[in-house]
Order: structure tokens, then sequence, then C-alpha cells
């Protein structure tokens, strides 16, 4: 698959990416590297055990990296997550309620990166 | 992560996320050392480790451990944010974010998504417009130098030739100078009421020179005339002062000079008295400008200590009594005070005024000041850099582990080979709180090194110590050197301090054995004589009140088992009695071999002797085996008197030789006031195997 068919079906933001990252080989390398990083796999199991300002940091890694891949709708949930985490100066979640929708869709995107990179 | 030496420019990413680093690495290209943390106390670390070695950070905010912005603190702290530039790179856009980076002193924000151009671009950039700053600063400085090289020279040459026609010498000037620059300097310690800066005092110290180049326009004769003015050549002579600070304000070019005002200011009003009775202008109080009071001061405690046509030199104590008392003048009582205050200094500090150094040296002093911070050339830097290097490479070698203490910020660096031998963190932020240290060295420890360190001086600032620590679990021996770090203020404050600890376990524990060995008997584990007898006479010396017994024990027909059952068997019958000797007495009495089959025991002891060797003689005898086990022991007892260790043994031993010649198995007792009779005294007797009495 090439890159422009992997990047249409997670509707990702491909033009974006090689106009920042210059070639295709560093686009292929990273989105490689993205696979192996725990940022995802660390959201989940720090929700799980509430704890919340990890959880916080993971998705925002998560939201930086895949803005710099381009991969928007993960980019958007999970920025969206991120920010409903983010802890004020008591430390408390700016938006609790809206977690556990935000980490299903940050999953659903995640699996559709993931199937997406599986592919190329 | 050795310190890089090569001519590549080191950059350190602090990010938590790995595809991160690897990112920003990627972009940034390969015409630069990368170094990697992964968290802000790790960055903090490498910073610490190499200084200026790192020639940039890209630093992230959101970070476990310690996040950009208290890693953006310390680096402030510690005055590295004016070395190493940082450039922020972040998700985060909040305006409220960026606003407190810049604020903290970052140069520049990188915002996501990273774009390799824009990466590429201002980490040049960043590079580039701090090392032209270095640049510049190296080249201001050069320029101010030979700016104020060049103004101190002329200042030299002109007030030289004033004080060449005046017939004096020219250590007039610099004496006015140094004096003046110490009563300022007092001065500003004391209040701040003249609103004087370091720089002020400096210059006014400079201007001082001119106060007389009025005198190039008084006539020779009446300059130099030996004995008193008239009148007329009183007026004439005053008129020095105004005709110097006309001569100033007529510089067509410079009268705005700040040097060439406060000159203006010395050479006019240098003769006014603070009770408004001076000239020309008949100023009074504070309207006399300050730097023209000091000068005056100067100027006349000065005249008054030199040799002149019309006068000899006032010793250094009779001229400031003449100045205090307001023989010379009318002066401003805080100036008195001040020259009462540092009297002292002025005699020392005017006897090494000299031509040759001052001049370079004041003019390194103005440089230093406008410049100090980033005064070190870049071949400086390399040098230390160099230096840096050889240091880590050698010290990881010796296997040493080193740190480095600060008190402020409370910061403990561990050398990393070091951290990983003591499995402790690199960095440790508030070092005395830190639960794994404390455990790891006890708290007893850190406060014995901590006071010992405290209770160092600049001259002899190291100490040396064995401790005990707690490696993964272990106990083990370390050598620690630590040399204390005090600042070089008048007051020397405790900074923190450095050093190195040698894991000497090994070492420690042969020196042990072999000290065992030295003092032991390899048979039956008890001491030696010679250790015995140190142990006793301590004891002894330690405490000269108690009373003590000495039992020279010997083992009955011990040949017999020789003969008869081996010497192995001669060895356990040792053995056995050693252990029955040390079972029948108190852990802190003295039990020794000290010959063959002899043993010795000695108990401090309070009251009657008789039943404490009375039980020792019942539970040491019985049989081994098959063997009898009969003993003779010789008791001798210090009965309130000082005895010496070995008087006390003699007469116990020949308390044993009576015992044995009459008979075998019991006890003797030596009765001291008998002196060498010896004999006597028999007090008990006990049948035990041999049935034998005397």
């Amino acid at each position: 698959m090439t890159l422009e068919e992997c990047y249409a079906a997670m509707d990702g933001d491909l033009e974006g990416v090689r106009g920042r990252l210059l070639t295709d080989d560093r686009i292929r390398k990273f989105t490689g590297i993205f696979l192996q990083d725990k940022s995802f796999e660390n959201l989940g199991a720090s929700l799980d055990e509430g704890n919340l300002a990890e959880a916080f940091r993971a998705a925002h890694t998560m939201k930086g990296i895949s803005r710099d891949l381009g991969f928007i709708p993960l980019y958007e949930v999970s920025s969206a997550l991120a920010d409903a985490l983010r802890p004020d100066d008591a430390g408390v979640p700016a938006a609790m309620d809206q977690v556990p929708d935000l980490y299903r869709a940050t999953q659903e995107a995640y699996q559709r990166v993931v199937d997406a990179l599986a592919l190329l | 992560m050795e310190a890089p030496f090569s001519h590549k420019q080191t950059i350190l990413i602090v990010d938590d996320s790995a595809m991160n680093r690897a990112l920003l690495a990627d972009m940034i290209g390969d015409d630069y050392e990368i170094l990697e943390a992964e968290n802000g106390l790790q960055g903090i670390a490498q910073m610490q480790a190499l200084g200026t070695g790192i020639s940039l950070v890209l630093l992230d905010i959101v970070m476990p451990e310690m996040d950009g912005f208290d890693v953006l603190a310390v680096m402030n702290k510690n005055e590295w944010i004016k070395d190493i530039p940082v450039i922020m790179v972040s998700s985060e856009s909040a305006s409220s974010y960026i606003e407190r980076a810049y604020e903290l002193g970052v140069t520049d924000f990188i915002s996501r998504p990273f774009d390799a151009n824009i990466v590429r671009r201002r980490v040049v950039n960043t590079l580039m417009l701090y090392a032209k700053q270095k640049a510049l600063i190296g080249m201001v400085a050069d320029q101010i130098y030979e700016r104020e090289k060049g103004n101190s020279l002329m200042v030299a040459i002109l007030s030289h030739i004033v004080e060449f026609r005046n017939g004096e010498s020219g250590l007039h000037v610099l004496h006015v100078g140094a004096m003046t620059e110490l009563l300022l300097n007092h001065v500003i310690e004391k209040t701040d009421r003249y609103n004087l800066t370091p720089a002020d005092v400096s210059l006014i110290s400079m201007a001082s020179s001119l106060h007389d180049i009025g005198k190039i326009s008084i006539p020779d004769e009446v300059l130099n005339k030996p004995g008193r003015l008239t009148d007329e050549e009183f007026d004439l002579m005053k008129q020095h002062t105004v005709i110097g600070s006309e001569m100033l304000d007529d510089l067509p070019m410079y009268r705005d000079e700040p040097l060439v005002q406060t000159a203006y200011e010395i050479c006019r009003w240098h003769h006014e008295r603070y009770d408004g009775r001076g000239y020309p202008d008949g100023l009074a109080g504070e309207d006399i400008p300050i730097a023209a009071q000091v000068v005056a001061l100067a100027d006349v405690y000065d005249a008054l200590t030199s040799k002149r046509v019309y006068k000899d030199a006032y010793s250094h104590d009779k001229a400031i009594e003449m100045i205090l008392n307001g023989e010379c003048g009318a002066f401003n009582p805080f100036l008195l005070e001040c020259l009462t205050d540092i009297a002292n200094d002025v005699q020392a500090e005017l006897h090494v005024a000299s031509f040759s150094n001052h001049t370079d040296h004041e003019i390194r002093k103005i440089v230093d000041k406008v410049v100090r911070p980033d005064a070190a050339s870049s071949r400086t830097l390399e040098l230390l850099d160099y230096e840096r290097m050889k240091y880590r490479f050698f010290a990881s070698m010796s296997n040493e582990v080193q740190y480095e203490y600060t008190v402020d910020p409370p910061m403990l660096a561990v050398s990393d080979w070091g951290a990983s031998g003591l499995d402790l963190d690199e960095i440790i932020m508030d070092p005395l709180n830190d639960a794994h240290l404390r455990e790891a060295f006890g708290e007893d420890t850190i406060t014995m090194l901590r006071e010992a360190l405290h209770a160092t001086t600049p001259d002899e600032p190291v100490i040396e110590f064995d401790i005990e620590a707690t490696v993964n679990g272990q106990l083990r021996w370390f050598h620690v050197t630590s040399r204390a770090i005090w600042t070089d203020d008048e007051v020397p404050q405790y900074h923190g301090s450095i050093g190195k600890m040698v894991d000497i376990h090994e070492s420690h524990e042969r020196l042990m054995e072999l000290q065992y060995k030295a003092t032991h008997d390899s048979l039956t584990g008890l001491m030696n004589h010679p250790s015995a007898r140190q142990a006793v006479t301590d004891r002894m010396a330690m405490n000269p009140e108690d009373n003590f017994v000495f039992m020279v024990i010997d083992l009955d027909l011990f040949k017999q088992a020789n003969d008869t059952r081996g010497h192995q068997f001669g060895d356990e019958v040792l053995r056995h009695l050693a252990r029955r000797l040390l079972a029948s007495v108190r852990d802190r009495d003295v039990v020794a071999r000290v010959g063959g089959d002899e043993f010795f025991i000695c108990m401090e002891c309070q009251v009657d002797p008789e039943p404490l060797v009375e039980r020792v003689y019942r539970s040491i005898i019985g049989e081994y085996e098959g063997f009898p086990l009969s003993v003779s022991i010789g008791v001798a007892c210090t009965q309130g008197d000082e005895h010496s260790y070995d008087e006390m043994f003699r007469k116990a031993d020949a308390a044993l030789y009576d015992m044995k010649r009459g008979g075998r198995g019991g006890y003797l007792l030596s009765d001291l006031s008998a002196q060498d009779e010896g004999k006597t005294a028999l007090s008990a007797i006990d049948g035990g195997q041999s049935e034998e009495k005397e």
C-alpha cells in the first residue's frame, strides 16, 4: 500500500506531513516508531489505575505525535481528551465526565491508524 | 554519555516521549552531537555535568519527575540560562504557557506540529545568535579595556605633570586615589544616602587624580615657596581650584563626560569646608558634592603624612589624630566616622600603592565589573571543557564514586558509574531529606559528614572518614574524602562540597581479619597475652577506682592428655576449656590463653573476690570425654591501691606456683599486703578431681 492509500484510509493529512517532514523515508520511519510508542497503552493503564496526572501526560503525548504525523482524527480526539484531563492547580481534571466517551473515541481513532499503518 | 569533545556542538533534548526526541534529533540532523534526557531531572543532571559543553537545550513542558518550568527555574537559579540557550518545544499553545516560558528566559519557541525546516532554522539561528553575542561581549570588553586604559593613562600623565612641577613625588595622586576608593567603599557599606554605585566609586577615584590640575597655572615661586605664603600669595594659590575646574569646563567636546563632570566637582570644591569656611565658593555641609568631600579628606591625610618643602611627614596615628581634632579643616562627621573605621586599612593600603601595578589593576577591575559574567574567553571555556573531560575519564577508571553537593539549590550530583554502583539516582534534589539516601548511609553518618564539612575552614577544607553504607542491601565500607567549598567573600559562606568515595570493603575486611589474627590465639579464639595485657591496662587506666581480679589458670595433667590420647585430643581439651572459661564470665571480662595450657582471666570486682573465683572454678572443672578437667588457679586482686598489670600478673602467677607446689586442683589468693612473701592466705581449696588440699 502506498503512503497515499494509507493516509486516505485514516483520513490523515499526507500533504501537510510531507511539507513538514520533507521526505517519504522520514514519514515511513516515524510512522514505524509511532507503532512502538507506548503512550496509548500508558493512557489506558493510567486511566484504569485512576492515575489522572499520568493519563493527562499520555494523552498529551498522543496529541503531539499524532499531530506531527498528520493523523488528524486521532489528533483531534486525543487533543480533546488531553483538555478534559488537564489538571487545574489543585490537580483536578477539567472535565472528568467527558473522559470515558473521549477515551472510547481515542481508542477507535488509534485503532484506525494502527490498521491503516499495518497495511503500509 | 561522556562529555563530547568534538568540534560538533552539543544539543540536549529533554522530552519524556522517545518518539519526540527521535523526531527532533532526526530533523536537527548529523551536524550536531545529540544528548537525550527523558525528564527534567535527567536534563538538569546533564547540564550539571557538562555545563557550557551543551550549546543548546530543546525543552518540553509537560514531563514527569520535573517539568519544563521547573527545569527553567533551576537554570535561572544557577544562572545557567545566561550561557545555555533554551528552545521550548511543546504542543502547549496556550499563550499563558508561552509567556511564562519567555519570562523564564527561553530564547525561542517551537510549536507543534514539528516542521523539519523550522526546527532546523530555529536551532541554527539560536546557536548563531549566542555565538555572536559571546563574540560581541568579548569585543565590548576589549573596547572598554582600551578606552579605560587610554583614559587612565592620560589622567596619570596629566596629574604627574602637575606633581612634577609641584616637586611632589608622583605618589600623591596614587595615595589620594587609593584612599578615596577606600573611603567611598566604606561609605557605600554604611549608607545609601549618597546613591553611589561601585561604578561611581571607580569614576571618582580616577577623577581624584585631577584634583590639583589647576596648580599648573600657579607661578613656580608661589607653588614651591618653602616658607609661609603671604595673604596675596595665598589668594593666588587658592585660584588653583577655580582654574582647574575651568580648564575642564572649557573642554569643548568632553564636558558632558561623567569623568570630566566628576573631576570638575573635585577640582573646584576639594578645598571647601563642611562648616562653610572653605574656598572658592564657601559651600557648606552636603552642598559640597560627596566626591569633593572625600577627596578633600584624602588630600589632607596624604599631605600630613608626606614630607613637603615646608614640613616634615607626620606619622599615620598623628595625622588621624590631627584630622579628628579638627586641626586641619572641618569635615563631614560621617566621613570622619568612616575614616576612623578604616584607619588601619588606609595605612596598609597606601603603604603598598605604587605606580607599577596601579593603572592596570584599576582598568582590569573596571572591565571586570562591566562584563564579568562573560569575561571568560572561548579559549578558556575550551580548556575548561577539556579539563572536565580529562577528569571524568580518569575518575571513571579509578572506580571512585564522585559527588558534588550544593547547598543552594540543595542538590547532590553523583557520577554516573558511582550512581549505579551505589544504587542511587544521579541527581538528588534536597538530598538531606531524601529517604533513599538516608537509608543507604544512615542519618548519623550524613549528619556527621555534614557537621564535619561545616566545621572546616577555607584553609583546611578537606575531611576524610571511613564510613559504612548499604549498597544493594549489603553493608560495605567506604573511604570518603570531601572538600568543603567556601566562597571568596570576606566572611566565607559554605557553598557545598565535592568529594569521592572509594569502596574499601575488601581491604577493610582484610585489615580487620589481620588485626584479629594478631590479637587472638588461633587455636582457641581467645585473646593472646599481649592483647590481653593491653586490654586490661586500658581498662585499669579508664577505671582507676575499680578493683580487678587477676586469675592465672593452669590445666593440671594436660601433658597426660597429649601423651595418652594424642595432640589432636589435647587441642580439643584446650578448646573445650576455653569455651567453659568464656561461659563462666561476663562478656566484658578479659579471657586469654597466655601459654600452652595456661589461661588468664581478668574481671572487675567490687566486693570480696572469693565467691567470684569460686564460681569460675566450679564452672570449669569436671571432665571432658573421660579426661578429668582439673585446674589450678592463682589469684591476685587489686585492693584499692594502684597496681600495674605486670605486678598483678606476677602475683597471680606466683600464687599459682604456690598452689601447684602444694598439690593441684584448687585456687590460691595471693595476699598483696604480704608483699613478696607471696604464698600464704590460702583461702579455699576444693577437691575437684584430685581432692588435693594444702
